[in-house]
Parts: structure tokens; sequence; C-alpha cells
């Protein structure tokens, strides 16, 4: 999915796939916080949002 | 071809007439040039009707399902491949159809053909691998070779991988150093790029739905774009829900796409809609080595676990 | 009734002078054929047209269009109540339109404009639009308008009718919008009435006569519905269906639409889409029912409206212009002058 994201020009970094345990807390952080640096590197998205106007 | 079709008349003849069969599903000429109709013959006294030629370019796969009794269907190479598709996935039984296998030379892209004629094409025939076509301005003789589809010119199987018996010799098939270049050239364009590629692709998609419906693969009861209690997607016009419909139409066929190439002949607005597709072919052969509707032995790599799966994208 | 000669020299710069009041379609081409499109700045029609994918038919009924919208703010006054969305219903003008694609207007017009009801979107939309119609000097080989009671010279619908003589164009003024466009594009050079419609009525025939595809309707009216209905022919007609929407949305003359809401926030609107008898959906019920189920039902509806409700119901022949659009797009070749042949010609065995 997230190959074919990345095909049609979303970027890849918008998708992220992680498993991470009940008992995992710092992973979680981790990955949330690697998740959030990256997209807002990317700033905001506009593609696939609607816009109604 | 050509003459293949003597043998194919000679096959359903005879399994009509011995009661095989209660029906032979193949092509019928349409009443316009470059068009022939998917038609069931059940007398005899229609045979005549049955044609083959280099215009038969939907995908018989798709009349099979929900049929009585044991029905015959002349089957191209990527047609075998959804039947063995369709057997997989549980939509026919195998002892209920008896396939004609018909070795494919490729079908022709007809916007292609018409894109050469200021006005309608009035004639068509074609003889060996000559293709003649008039307009009321202008004849033509094509190379069939210089007018195949997109998805023929890359085809690997052009020999039906399942078939009761032939209606010719086996062709040669073609291998290919990169069956993908067409992807390749969206895969080194920027985010940017990409996403303006498929907006320019999809802009004047009218949603008639002839891509999923020409599609063998497309048989849910009710289709996402149907669905209203949760509606996935709009119903209207806008970018974004026309896009969003064609992302996943694509993402339906991930590792069950022959690649047939029914979709885009059926668009009535000449949109490749195999750019879409052809991503998920190419990621199901280099992640999985997997091509679909190759064996009815083998399930779909989406719809098994094995250990050796990639799983680098999780983190 | 007036006559203008304009010579194609003129043409670009009196086309030129018209969009200071109108905002102009025609025909261009586009990649897999012409379509009828927004002419912007500098774009001009290309009149030497084979016939568009689609018909005209979207420059007054688009195939998606806003009917309503309200905010769900509940700290505005008028929350929740659905109000007309404001429409752009300046003067446009069609350039080019195929003369079936008029007429099928009228046609569409029949069902959108009645004594009880009056659809205002497409009402205001048609009033503000003028159709400038080229007669078609050669027929394509899947126009069957002379057995629709259209034609390639058929005026009515039309605004203007214009004649292609090489060097320029001889245009009939058929309305009073009509003349206020050409009146606009400075379009003054009068031609004789009394030759210039002989001129016409040389250049219709001969277009009639180049005209090769037929279908004949004389016997649909004296078989009852229920015995076209029951007959037998349809299961054969459908098979090779896929039910997409393609027939209908390229028809000039389907009219159904389905409407939705949609909301995003705090705003909601109401809009309307073609749809298409071909789909399931189209007749499926809240309960589940669907009196179309099958594929069969939903093909011989088709049929059965533009050739034999419609027929009855306004008494003003089938509704079908002969345009042969859905002919050359049907993915499977279904083809409409086959099957009105077939509906024709049906007789009950007893």
């Amino acid at each position: 999915m997230g190959n074919l994201f990345e095909h049609m020009g979303i970027e890849r970094d918008r998708i992220h796939f992680s498993w991470i345990s009940s008992a995992e807390a710092t992973k979680f952080v981790d990955v949330v916080k690697e998740i959030s640096d990256k997209v807002r590197a990317l700033g905001p998205n506009k593609k696939l949002v609607k816009d109604y106007n | 071809m050509n003459t293949c079709i003597n043998k194919i008349r000679e096959l359903a003849l005879e399994l009509l007439d011995k009661k095989e069969v209660e029906k032979v599903i193949g092509f019928a000429n349409g009443t316009i040039p470059l068009a022939t109709s998917p038609i069931a013959i059940t007398s005899k006294q229609d045979i005549e009707k049955l044609v083959f030629n280099s215009t038969c370019g939907l995908n018989l796969a798709n009349y099979l399902r929900d049929q009585k009794g044991k029905i015959a269907v002349i089957a191209k190479g990527c047609d075998t491949r959804n039947i063995v598709t369709h057997i997989v996935e549980n939509q026919i039984k195998r002892d209920q159809l008896f396939i004609i296998g018909v070795p494919c030379n490729g079908m022709i892209d007809q916007f292609k053909i018409a894109a050469l004629f200021n006005d309608e094409i009035i004639e068509f025939s074609e003889d060996g691998d000559t293709l003649n076509i008039k307009s009321s301005l202008k004849e033509e003789k094509l190379y069939k070779k210089d007018y195949l589809r997109e998805n023929c010119k890359v085809c690997m199987h052009k020999n039906p991988v399942i078939y009761d018996v032939l209606a010719m010799d086996l062709v040669e098939e073609q291998t290919l150093d990169n069956p993908y270049p067409d992807v390749d050239k969206i895969e080194a364009m920027d985010s940017d790029k990409k996403w303006q590629h498929f907006q320019d692709l999809t802009k004047n998609c009218i949603r008639c739905y002839a891509c999923k419906n020409a599609c063998p693969l497309c048989y849910c009861p009710t289709c996402f774009v149907d669905e209203s209690s949760p509606q996935w997607v709009g119903k209207g016009q806008n970018k974004t829900d026309v896009n969003t419909f064609h992302y996943l139409r694509a993402f339906h066929c991930a590792g069950r796409c022959t690649d047939c190439g029914a979709c885009v002949q059926a668009c009535p607005m000449d949109i490749n809609v195999r750019d879409f597709t052809r991503k998920l072919n190419k990621d199901s052969f280099e992640m999985f080595g997997w091509e679909a509707g190759l064996d009815i032995t083998k399930r779909p790599p989406l719809d098994a676990y094995s250990p050796d799966d990639p799983d680098d994208f999780i983190k | 009734m007036k006559f203008i000669t304009i010579d194609k020299k003129d043409w670009a710069n009196g086309i030129g002078k018209s969009r200071k009041t109108y905002k102009l379609f025609g025909p261009v081409k586009d990649k897999n054929g012409f379509l009828i499109k927004s002419l912007e700045k500098d774009i001009m029609p290309e009149m030497d047209y084979p016939d568009s994918v689609m018909s005209a038919k979207s420059i007054i009924f688009p195939q998606t269009e806003k009917m309503l919208c309200t905010t769900l703010d509940e700290s505005q006054e008028e929350h929740h109540i659905m109000k007309r969305v404001e429409m752009d219903n300046s003067p446009r003008a069609i350039l080019g339109i195929r003369p079936y694609d008029a007429k099928a207007i009228q046609i569409v017009n029949l069902n959108f404009d009645t004594d009880d009801f009056r659809d205002p979107y497409w009402c205001d939309a048609l009033n503000a639009t003028t159709l400038i119609g080229l007669g078609i000097n050669k027929p394509g080989p899947f126009d069957f308008s002379t057995s629709t009671g259209t034609g390639p010279f058929c005026e009515e619908g039309l605004d203007i009718l214009m004649a292609d003589l090489d060097d320029k164009y001889l245009a009939k003024i058929l309305t009073d919008k009509g003349k206020a466009f050409m009146d606009v594009c400075e379009f003054e050079i009068k031609a004789d009435e009394k030759e210039s419609q002989a001129l016409f009525d040389i250049l219709r025939k001969e277009a009639e006569k180049n005209i090769k595809s037929h279908i004949d309707t004389d016997k649909l009216s004296e078989k009852t519905i229920l015995e076209l209905h029951d007959a037998p022919f349809w299961d054969d007609v459908a098979f090779s269906c896929i039910n997409c929407g393609t027939c209908t949305f390229v028809c000039p003359t389907c009219w159904c639409f389905d409407i939705q809401d949609e909301t995003k926030q705090k705003s909601s609107i109401r809009f309307r889409n073609w749809d298409t008898c071909m789909s399931s959906l189209f007749t499926r019920h809240a309960t589940g029912h669907n009196p179309r189920a099958t594929k069969t039902q939903r093909v011989r509806q088709r049929f059965m409206h533009k050739l034999k409700y419609f027929f009855d119901k306004y008494d003003q022949g089938i509704m079908c212009v002969g345009c042969g659009r859905c002919v050359k797009s049907c993915p499977v070749n279904i083809d409409i002058r086959e099957v009105c042949n077939i509906m024709n010609t049906y007789k009950k065995q007893d």
C-alpha cells in the first residue's frame, strides 16, 4: 500500500507501519516522534484532500 | 489467427452437437468496424456467428460466473489466467468449464488506429499480420505489430495456461529483460510529477465504471463505490473522489491482475487505467515472485502468509 | 427569418468580440477525440470536427452540479436551512453544436420544464445558453439521425443554424437569442433570404443522402408495452452488457440524476450527479429490494424507455436523436439500431 501511495505521488514518509506491543512504551514514543518529525518536514498534505469549491 | 476460427467453430459444433456443453461463449462480429461483442451460442445454427480476430480484446472470463450447466469458452492466454484466478477464488469450478484455448498474437489498440484518421473508420479487415483499414478519406495498410495494445506488447503469456483443447498450435513466448518500462518511467518522477501524471490521466474520467465492469476480477455483489453505509468514496466528479475510485479499484486488483487490458479497451475516454495496476503487478513480481493466474493450486500472495514475506516496511 | 454571411476570415474576430458578453463553449481536440469544452481565452472551436465523444448536454446539465448548501454551525442564524447555491447564469454560447444535440436538449427539456414542475437548475442554464449549430455536410457512418426525426440540418432547439460553404459560413438566425449573438459578434452582412434558403435545402438533401444508417420505428406504436417487455429477445440483447454507464453518459437525451448530500466540517452541500439505469443501484430500494436486479432488466429498461415508454408518453417520436455515440462508445458494441429494429419487427408468437 505504501508503495502504491508513493507511486501515486503521496510522499512515502506520510505512511508508516509498525508493530508495537502494549509493553513497549518507549518504542511507541520513538515511533510517534519519528513519524511526526517526518510529516512535519513534509508540511501539510494537499493531495487526496477533498475541496468543495 | 484468421484460420483458427474454423477450428473453433468445428470444436464448438461438436460440443453442442454431443450436448457436452449448454453453451459456447465466444466473440461475434460487431456492427461497426474494429468491434466484436461477447456472445453465448446455444444452438448449432448460430455457430457461424463465432469469430476470432485482433479486436477480441475483452476478457471472456468475465462472462463465466453465475452460469448454469457446463459451458465452453474461447480463451486467449490472459483469459485463461483469469479463469485460473476465478477457480482459485471459488468463482467457478474447473469441471464446469470446457476451455477452448487460443494462443494469441496480441490484440490491436483501436484508439491508436483511430488516431491515424481524421474521420470515422468505415471498414476493417485483417490478413495475417496486415490490417486493412478504410475511412471515407483514406485507406491504410498497417502492420499489426505496430498497433498492438500496450499490454499485448509486454505480454509473456500468449499461450493459454489451462485448456481442454487448443484451437491452433502454441505460439512462441517472448522473454523481456524488463517487462515494466512504463512503471519505471513513473517511478523515476518526483512526488509532485507523479501526482500530476495521475491527475492528467484521469481528467476526462466520466465514472462510467466500464474499466471495473469489464474486469473479471471485479465481481463483488456490491462494489465499494456503490456502498452507502459507510460511503467510502463520494460519487461526484470531484477530482479527489475520481482518483480515490481509481486507486482503490487498482488496489483491489493487487496480486490478481493478469494485465489482460480489458479495462483499457473498455474505457470510452481512452484512459490508460493500467498505469494504476501495473505498479502493483510489478511489486507482486518483485516482492513475491508472483504472476497472477498461472497455477490453480497456488493462493495469491495477499491471501496467504509465508515467513519469507518481505517485512522491511515495518519498523 | 434572416440570413447572414460570415467570411471565415472574419470569424475569429467576431467570436473574439462575443467573449465580452458570452462565455464560450465548443469542440476541441482531446486525447481520445473531440469534446465540447469551455473555450478559454484565445482557444477557437474546431468547427470541422467528427462528432464529439460526449454530447453538449453537460454544458447545461453538468455531470456533477451543486444544488443546495447550508451550514451545520449552530451559532449561525440559518443553520441547517438548505439554500440554493448561487450559479453562474451569465450568457453562454455553444459554438458548432451538432443539430441533433440541440434537438436532444429540447427532448430533455420535456422532462425538466413541465406545467407542473420546473427544474430551476436546468431551466436557468438553458435560458442563459445560445445554441449555435453547424449543419453537418458530411455525416459520419454512425449517424442515423434522419430516421429519428432530426437530421444533419435540423433546426429544432437551435438559435442559429450555420452552413459551411468552404470560405464562408451562411448563418440562419432562428431566434432572438441568435440575433443577439450575431449582433454582439458584429456579423451583419445580410444574405438574400430565398437564395440562402434554397442553398440550405440543397446542402440538407445532399447531407441526408450521405446518411447510410437507418432504423425503422413505424411499428413500435402498434405493440403494447407488455408485448415488448415480455419478448424473448432481451436475454440475448443483454448477454454481452457489462452494465457500465457509458451509453447513458454519452447519450444527449439521458436525463436521470441521483442526489447526494455531503458534509465537511460545518458545511454541507447537496448536489446531483448523472445517474445511469445500467447500475443496479439505480433502482435499489432502502429495503434492499431491487425491482431491476438483473442486467437483462436494466438493459431492457434503457431501450424500452427510449423507444417505447417515451414514445407512448409524449407522442413526439423516440427518445433518441440518432447521433450514434452509444453505438461507437459501447465497450461490447450493443447497438441501439439493431435493438430498435428487433423491437420494431417483433411479432408475438401465439
